[in-house]
């Protein structure tokens, strides 16, 4: 690959501003509103993708790709509900961020960390792709079972200030997420008789009850979502506190950098995606501040390591579909249904027969993110004010819209009873302090775990020793174990001294 | 002496929780073991958490630390009337939605959860209630054409 491709590239790519524009106007939209998946945009616009030039389609759907996981974050900086699984590490900090009037600076901030995380990590696979399409090779069935085990601990152990509540909750999800037929047999397991629930818990249903409905509930409580002092610092907002979330973008450079880097890698391995890339860096960026406590109470490293990972994933979960003809995700999936109706065919010589195409997609991914940040920027001061709406308004609409969104995914009125559901058990583990959001990564990973640890061990006839039999796994059950076990005696430390 | 904790609320999800595995193992007891291994692990270290965090409530409360009191669920008291309202409209609007159709079932359900959370001008009930409801109209129903039932409403609009 040249520089004058490259150049010619970024020129083609450029030329196609006006569709670009369009994918990167729709991504917002539906990012922050939850219910609306990438997959399922460009599913119902496939009328769209799959009548227009092969270029521009690509051009459409990586710009709507990328803008809806920047834009996921905005709802959990806010109101803590995140646009999608993938931001859910975001409401840690970005919600304590806001509460304290800081709203404006932390939608600044999360723009800025998927925007040049984004780029970043776009250049970075342009750069090394015949390398980085490797990776996705070492980690097979057994590799993939620790890799979702050990997200599954990090989030307990980093998202609960409890460590057995975090791990309970997790765990329940997991098994949640295992309701519906089997991969093999379609024998249905613990659907309560319902033929709604043979394809499994619907996730959008559950992302909506266990953030949306439970935290509306739990809202109810306060006549703002600020306090006195926020609602004060959010009514003074102007431009200056864009300059200020700039002026602290600025100063968190490398933490971008280098949490994009573990978003891009962990978006190579099929199936792992946004939702642990994102806790991953956040558990990254805490492991290695010199202010891990302060965690939680509204940092603006903790708004940065998931927005930026998340964003980083957007690149690395592309790298297996086009290098390998293996889809990274769900979007990719789709993607790459549209590409093979234009007779492109996946794998390394994807390369070779039509580098335009291959490398393109790269390219247009650079372009869209270079036209987001301006398209989104001034919009964070607007946006902010929505923390100075009185609850008494914005419970009734958070319920009832969301609600609603949750018939979207698949056009079940259950799937509206489900997210009900799933708001009370929310409202129940707020309350209690088992964490929502290790429950919902749960869920999200039951059908992926469930489909590993099968192959795994039908590969092994049923032994279970198959889990340690790889000398990558056994390192990543040492990590796994390493992470339940230092945070604990790294406090019994702290308080002998 | 420092009040004791309500452990009560504790116990809620671990009893989900551990009811919800007997429920899986009950389900799973007949399938051959490819369709319930995945089950059978996540289902028995699920268990073992629950174990171990009741026992861990039950020391605390045998050594006064805390009771089985479960009020922080319903505290305070002067929301629980407008959360326990939220819950029952959410269910009424979804009960209505098959017969009242989206946009119909949606405005009342939206008037009445205003009024429920206090908003008290007819006005502001209902300039929010259609705003929502026609929102949620052109959205879903005129855009996206989702399978929403159809009330009265979508059809004299159709």
């Amino acid at each position: 690959m040249s520089w004058e491709f490259l150049a010619a590239q970024f020129a083609a790519q450029f030329g196609l501003w006006w569709i670009i524009w369009a994918g990167i106007l729709l991504g917002i939209v539906v990012g922050i509103l939850p219910g609306f998946s990438p997959q399922n945009t460009l599913i119902m616009l496939l009328p769209l993708t799959l009548g227009i030039p092969v270029d521009q389609a690509f051009a459409f759907m990586v710009s709507l790709y990328c803008a809806n996981h920047l834009a996921g974050g905005v709802p959990a900086i806010l109101v803590k509900i995140p646009g999608s699984g993938g931001a859910a590490a975001t409401t840690l900090d970005g919600y304590p961020m806001t509460q304290k009037g800081q709203a404006q600076q932390a939608i600044v901030l999360s723009f800025t960390a998927s925007v040049f995380g984004g780029l970043i990590t776009t250049l970075a696979t342009l750069a090394l792709l015949p390398w980085l399409s490797q990776i996705g090779l070492y980690l097979r069935s057994v590799e993939m079972v620790v890799v979702m085990l050990f997200g599954l601990t990090l989030i307990a152990v980093i998202a609960a200030k409890d460590t057995l509540k975090g791990l309970i909750s997790g765990l329940f999800g997991l098994l949640i997420g295992v309701i519906g037929t089997d991969h093999i047999y379609n024998a249905p397991r613990a659907t309560f008789g319902f033929l709604e629930l043979y394809d499994g818990v619907p996730l959008v249903a559950a992302l909506i009850g266990l953030f949306a409905v439970s935290e509306a509930l739990v809202m109810i409580e306060e006549k703002l979502i600020v306090g006195k002092e926020g609602r004060e610092r959010a009514t003074r907002a102007s431009w200056a506190d864009t300059l200020d979330g700039l002026r602290l973008t600025a100063q968190k450079w490398w933490h971008i950098v280098w949490t994009s880097f573990v978003g891009l890698f962990i978006g190579i391995v099929p199936g792992a995606g946004a939702s642990i890339a994102a806790f991953v860096a956040y558990q990254q960026s805490r492991m290695w501040s010199k202010h891990p406590e302060r965690y939680g109470t509204g940092v603006p490293e903790g708004v940065i390591a998931p927005e930026a990972a998340n964003n980083g994933v957007t690149s690395g979960t592309l790298v297996p579909t086009l290098a390998l003809g293996v889809p990274g995700g769900s979007t990719a999936a789709v993607m790459m249904i549209v590409l093979q109706y234009h007779g492109m065919v996946m794998g390394p010589r994807l390369f070779t027969t039509n580098p335009e195409l291959a490398y393109g997609v790269f390219v247009a991914m650079a372009v869209a993110y270079i036209f987001m940040i301006f398209t989104i920027l001034p919009l964070a001061r607007y946006m902010a004010r929505i923390v100075l709406i009185e609850t008494t308004y914005l419970v009734p609409v958070i319920v009832l819209v969301t609600v609603v969104a949750a018939f979207v995914e698949r056009q079940y009125v259950f799937d509206m009873a489900l997210a009900l559901v799933f708001g009370v058990i929310g409202y129940i583990a707020h309350k209690t302090n088992y964490h929502v959001t290790a429950m919902l990564i749960g869920i999200i990973l039951g059908p992926l775990f469930e489909q590993y640890l099968a192959r795994a061990l039908r590969i092994s006839q049923g032994d279970l020793s198959v889990l340690f039999s790889s000398t990558l796994g056994n390192i990543l059950w040492a990590f796994l174990v390493l992470s339940l076990v230092l945070p604990a005696l790294k406090s019994r430390l702290r308080k002998s001294r | 002496m420092p009040p004791k904790a309500p452990l009560g609320a504790d116990l809620v999800i671990p009893v989900l929780a551990l009811g919800f595995a007997i429920y899986f193992f009950w389900s799973i007891a007949d399938l051959v073991w490819e369709a319930k291994a995945n089950g059978v692990v996540i289902g028995a270290v699920l268990v073992g958490l629950v174990v171990l965090q009741l026992a861990r409530i039950a020391a605390d409360v045998a050594k006064g630390r805390g009771d089985l009191r479960a009020d922080p669920l319903w505290r305070p008291w002067d929301t629980f009337a407008k959360r326990l309202g939220m819950v029952l409209v959410t269910v009424a609007f979804i009960a209505l939605l098959e017969t009242l159709g989206l946009t119909l079932s949606l405005l009342l359900a939206m008037a009445v959860a205003l009024a429920i959370m206090g908003v008290r001008k007819p006005w502001t009930v209902a300039w929010i209630s259609v705003a929502v409801a026609a929102a949620a109209y052109l959205l879903f129903i005129a855009v996206l054409d989702s399978a929403f039932p159809h009330g009265p409403i979508e059809k004299l609009f159709s």
